[in-house]
């Protein structure tokens, strides 16, 4: 299985999301227990304090085995560099992707300023994965909008709308094209009705490790293993945790 | 004895819950007794026809089923007079959503059902985590006003206003925290290690029938806190809150 939500340690400790530190070989370790064959790790410093350095840190942490770990750096929109950063990311980096967390960093989806981020990123071959489901800058009708602005572009909503705003995620990634959902952190039930309703190449699912107290994201493996109690088909589960991650890394590339 | 905090009966917009295979559940996972609330149309609207639901299924199972009672406040006195018949029926706590009922938890609305409440030393369940009216702070003020009733804020805030759970518990003490959604290893470490809180501070809910109830209750038994700690998170805590109510 691809998990297409996970993070990187806190290095810096910039922010409140905290947890245990950890090296590529402990978390590794971690996917190795639970089936993951590779993980998408996404930026965690960098949500806080969006320097290059985020980036460097995390993309020496994927390139332990990059045969397992792609990394998504992120940048801050309004910062006059954002653009070249993304290029460097995804160039000179490796990197494969950008994150971006708006409630979290501070912006709004409809910003002018994301564009020329976004060109770079879809040039590039890149792929965006947003935070969503919390009012008021991170619901999926606001990045279905960008994602709009950039057709070519893979946008992939990041929580599939958690708790409250999952409907609006399911119906945005119905008509957008190219919006993809991750269901990571979504309530069991709205996993099911997802799964049912969106078009099946469309959905993606991950745990959100790297959070953990723990080196062994004891969460992440609960996770996985609550995917047995969601009563979804093996046709489902296929397409979510193999071949759509599959299929959307490879046509990214 | 495992006590579960909270679950819903009835049809939902996505789920459905009948009384039978709530016990079957509860059976299975070792669940002696559960609060049982009322669907979302129920708790939204008809109130009646949900507390008649959830007062026959405890009929039904004596000593394992609790009924919650629900009252949509903006019925004013006839919020109340749903309440003393619910009450008579058998509720033993209040259930509250702000959201699916459409007010503010600080405007005022709930001031009768809680009067009510206190009369009948009932807890009072609040669904919490959907900004803008369903909030762990105002839940925490809307508490303090009402030091003589123990409020469970369900779900904790789940999920992204879990920051908020923590100093939610610091300012309220009559505030209790839900562990249904919560990580052990990020939001119940945090919680149940905080001095100003801690795990008895939890009650044990599967939020059912929106979750995998197996899995929650696996998380609360995989936490690694001491034995006297779990049993309080897995019922104790909450017996203690029901046991205050006039019966």
């Amino acid at each position: 299985m691809i998990d297409f939500h996970t993070h990187a340690p806190a290095w810096n400790d910039a922010g409140w999301l905290g947890g245990a530190r950890f090296g590529a070989e402990e978390f590794i370790a971690f996917m190795d227990s639970t089936g993951i064959e590779q993980a998408l790790v996404l930026s965690h410093d960098g949500l806080f304090n969006a320097t290059p350095k985020a980036n460097d840190d995390l993309a020496a942490f994927v390139a332990h085995h990059p045969d397992r770990l792609a990394g998504f750096g992120t940048v801050h929109p309004r910062d006059a560099g954002a653009a070249a950063e993304v290029d460097r990311m995804l160039g000179t980096l490796k990197l494969r992707g950008l994150k971006l967390h708006p409630w979290l960093q501070g912006f709004s989806m409809h910003e002018r300023a994301l564009d020329p981020v976004c060109d770079v990123l879809a040039q590039r071959g890149g792929i965006l994965l947003s935070h969503d489901g919390t009012p008021p800058y991170s619901t999926a009708g606001q990045i279905a909008a960008l994602a709009r602005r950039h057709p070519s572009l893979p946008v992939v909503l990041g929580h599939g709308g958690l708790h409250d705003t999952w409907r609006e995620s399911l119906a945005l990634t119905v008509e957008t094209p190219n919006l993809y959902l991750c269901i990571c952190g979504t309530p069991p039930y709205a996993a099911r009705e997802i799964l049912a309703k969106a078009p099946s190449h469309k959905v993606l699912f991950g745990t959100d490790a790297g959070l953990s107290d723990r080196t062994s994201q004891d969460y992440a493996v609960a996770r996985v293993a609550e995917i047995d109690g969601w009563g979804i088909t093996d046709r489902q589960r296929q397409a979510m945790l193999v071949d759509n991650p599959r299929a959307l890394l490879g046509a990214a590339r | 004895m495992i006590v579960d905090a909270h679950v819903r009966l009835g049809r939902g917009r996505e789920v459905s819950l009948t009384a039978d295979r709530l016990i079957a559940t509860m059976d299975t996972l070792g669940v002696h007794m559960a609060l049982v609330a009322p669907d979302e149309r129920c708790i939204a609207y008809d109130n009646r026809a949900g507390n008649e639901l959830v007062a026959a299924a405890a009929a039904a199972a004596p000593g394992r089923l609790i009924p919650y009672a629900v009252a949509n406040p903006w019925r004013g006195k006839a919020a109340v007079d749903e309440l003393k018949r619910a009450r008579d029926g058998g509720a033993r706590a209040l259930n509250v959503d702000s959201v699916l009922q459409g007010f503010d938890l600080l405007d005022g609305l709930l001031d009768p059902l809680l009067d009510f409440a206190a009369g009948e030393g009932w807890p009072v369940y609040v669904r919490t985590g959907t900004p803008p009216n369903a909030l762990p702070m105002p839940l925490a003020s809307l508490a303090r006003r009402r030091p003589e009733t123990p409020f469970v804020m369900g779900r904790s805030g789940a999920t992204d206003f879990w920051i908020d759970a923590a100093p939610a518990l610091r300012y309220a003490p009559n505030l209790y925290g839900d562990t249904c959604y919560a990580p052990w290893d990020t939001v119940l470490n945090e919680l149940g290690g905080d001095p100003e809180i801690g795990p008895s501070r939890l009650v044990f809910s599967t939020d059912a029938p929106y979750t995998v109830p197996g899995a929650e209750l696996r998380r609360v038994l995989d936490w690694p806190i001491g034995g006297e700690a779990r049993r309080d998170v897995l019922g104790g805590t909450m017996a203690r809150l029901l046991g205050a109510a006039h019966t």
